[in-house]
């Protein structure tokens, strides 16, 4: 199973990192501060994987949930770009890759997409799904595909409680919604937690290179 | 930073508040990849390619039909006299105590501070009128204007008489430095302010010149942006290029490669908008108002 590194090249991370203690606060569990640190554009995880929690926690007690490599994350229900419900559940059997991003028609977000409407063939190939999860609703997520085009499904999470649940750590001191992808096999289980703000296209680079070696 | 003339007080980011995050689809431009809608016609393009391409209908500045906009007066004249008179004062002031005090080495390192701050400063400013607000934001609607007008002849600013450019940059530093002039007795702190106002006051003229020809520069301007003491010409035409949202420092520009690599503005911006729900220009095509209008550079431009 790859464990993916990243070094810390920016000088910006340094002051970005969620292990703020702001952040940490509202989004930490009590296994982070026992666990690697998590670094601005790229997440290493060498603890054990703690239990998901079921999906139907209530939202204060998903400060403490944290999707880590080798666990079955929650499972949710979410409405796409046309309004419609799709669980993911929709997707075992086969590799998905959930990428959580801030918001739609900003700079990251915009190249992260159309990169990976770009590379979808080759997830195709691989046998993936992408599924695309920000806060937008569903008209903003409908307006967003149409206008780039984008094949794969984009999943409103209002409130952002999945990310939550999910423990996507957030940016800038809190500010910014986090970006972080994450690679499920077919049986449902995380195979790569990948997470880098402001180089949205590694995401499409380091899923594929996962992905190729399962 | 601008070729109209300035009003205003110098330094300010101040935005109209557009209200929660808007939801309506916002033009986007797409980086990583190619649409199949054709570039608009407002899309700035080489300046090779300006004189065969027509991309606006042709206007001309209405300051080159006045050309004496462009010229510096009395008025403007005074209040360079008397920004510099603060800046000078500032740095002899500091001189004389570092002097008395035999202690040269803290105010000579503070006013290199102020040097590379001024630089600093210059960006974030830029950036932000660049980026927020309009004609109609107070206090800086008068320089956003003007920003706005040297986007789309960013060439004129070489036109400019030197007072005429400096006089509003200057007006703030007389305003600002005065009272430290006066109050400060630090010779380190002196220093900083001498340093910091001055480049910030000059950073028009050094605008100026990196909007210049090496042809028609003086030798030493040249050597000092070759030398990287002032900001390069070619650095700041990367400003004046599309996606427009990189090299906005203009003193040494020793900012530049620093703030674009790590994307400070671009995180500045995602905090701004996620937290006010500000969006900047940067991430939209440029409108009419704010692109380069080729037609005007090519009808009007003598070789600079």
């Amino acid at each position: 199973m790859a464990t993916l590194s990243l070094p810390c090249k920016h000088f910006l991370p340094s002051l970005l990192s969620h292990n703020n203690p702001k952040v940490r606060s509202s989004q930490a569990s009590l296994q982070l501060s026992k666990s690697s640190r998590s670094q601005f554009h790229g997440l290493r995880l060498s603890s054990p994987p703690s239990p998901a929690l079921p999906s139907s926690s209530p939202a204060k007690r998903s400060i403490f949930a944290k999707v880590n490599k080798g666990q079955v994350p929650p499972s949710f229900t979410l409405k796409d770009q046309d309004g419609k419900p799709v669980s993911l559940s929709k997707f075992k059997g086969k590799p998905v890759v959930v990428y959580f991003y801030p918001a739609d028609e900003t700079p990251g977000c915009t190249k992260q997409a159309c990169a990976f409407r770009d590379s979808y063939e080759k997830f195709k190939k691989a046998g993936a799904e992408v599924v695309g999860i920000s806060g937008d609703d569903s008209s903003s997520h409908k307006a967003f595909a149409k206008k780039y085009r984008l094949p794969f499904t984009l999943l409103s999470d209002e409130g952002n409680k999945i990310r939550k649940e999910w423990g996507v750590p957030a940016d800038l001191f809190g500010t910014l919604p986090g970006r972080q992808t994450y690679v499920l096999d077919k049986k449902g289980i995380v195979q790569l937690v990948y997470n880098n703000q402001f180089q949205p296209e590694k995401h499409i680079d380091e899923t594929l290179k996962l992905l190729q070696s399962l | 930073m601008s070729v109209l003339p300035q009003r205003g007080l110098l330094f300010s980011a101040s935005a109209s508040a557009t209200g929660p995050k808007p939801t309506a689809p916002w033009r986007v431009r797409c980086l990583a990849v190619t649409t199949t809608r054709a570039p608009p016609a407002s899309r700035p393009k080489p300046l090779s390619e300006a004189a065969t391409t027509t991309s606006m209908p042709s206007t001309t500045p209405s300051f080159l039909d006045d050309p004496s906009s462009l010229k510096s007066t009395w008025s403007h004249r005074a209040w360079v006299a008397c920004g510099c008179t603060t800046v000078f004062a500032s740095l002899a002031k500091s001189a004389l105590l570092a002097a008395e005090s035999h202690s040269l080495p803290g105010p000579v390192l503070a006013g290199w501070v102020g040097y590379i701050l001024a630089d600093l400063g210059s960006g974030v400013y830029h950036w932000g009128i660049d980026n927020y607000g309009d004609a109609s934001t107070p206090v800086v609607g008068a320089q956003i204007e003007a920003f706005q007008g040297h986007h789309r002849w960013p060439w004129t600013i070489t036109r400019r008489e030197f007072a005429n450019n400096l006089h509003a940059l200057a007006r703030a530093v007389a305003f600002l430095v005065l009272p430290v002039d006066l109050l400060c007795d630090d010779a380190k702190v002196l220093g900083f302010v001498a340093l910091f106002s001055g480049c910030i006051m000059f950073s028009q003229q050094f605008h100026a010149w990196a909007h210049g020809t090496k042809s028609r520069l003086p030798g030493a301007v040249v050597a000092l942006q070759e030398a990287g003491i002032l900001v390069s010409r070619a650095q700041h035409a990367a400003h004046h290029r599309t996606p427009y949202n990189n090299n906005y420092c203009i003193v040494s520009g020793a900012w530049n490669a620093f703030l674009d690599e790590n994307k400070v503005f671009e995180a500045l911006e995602m905090a701004l908008f996620f937290r006010f729900g500000l969006r900047p220009r940067s991430w939209d095509e440029p409108s009419s108002e704010w692109t380069e209008d080729l037609n005007a550079t090519a009808s009007t431009r003598v070789d600079t």
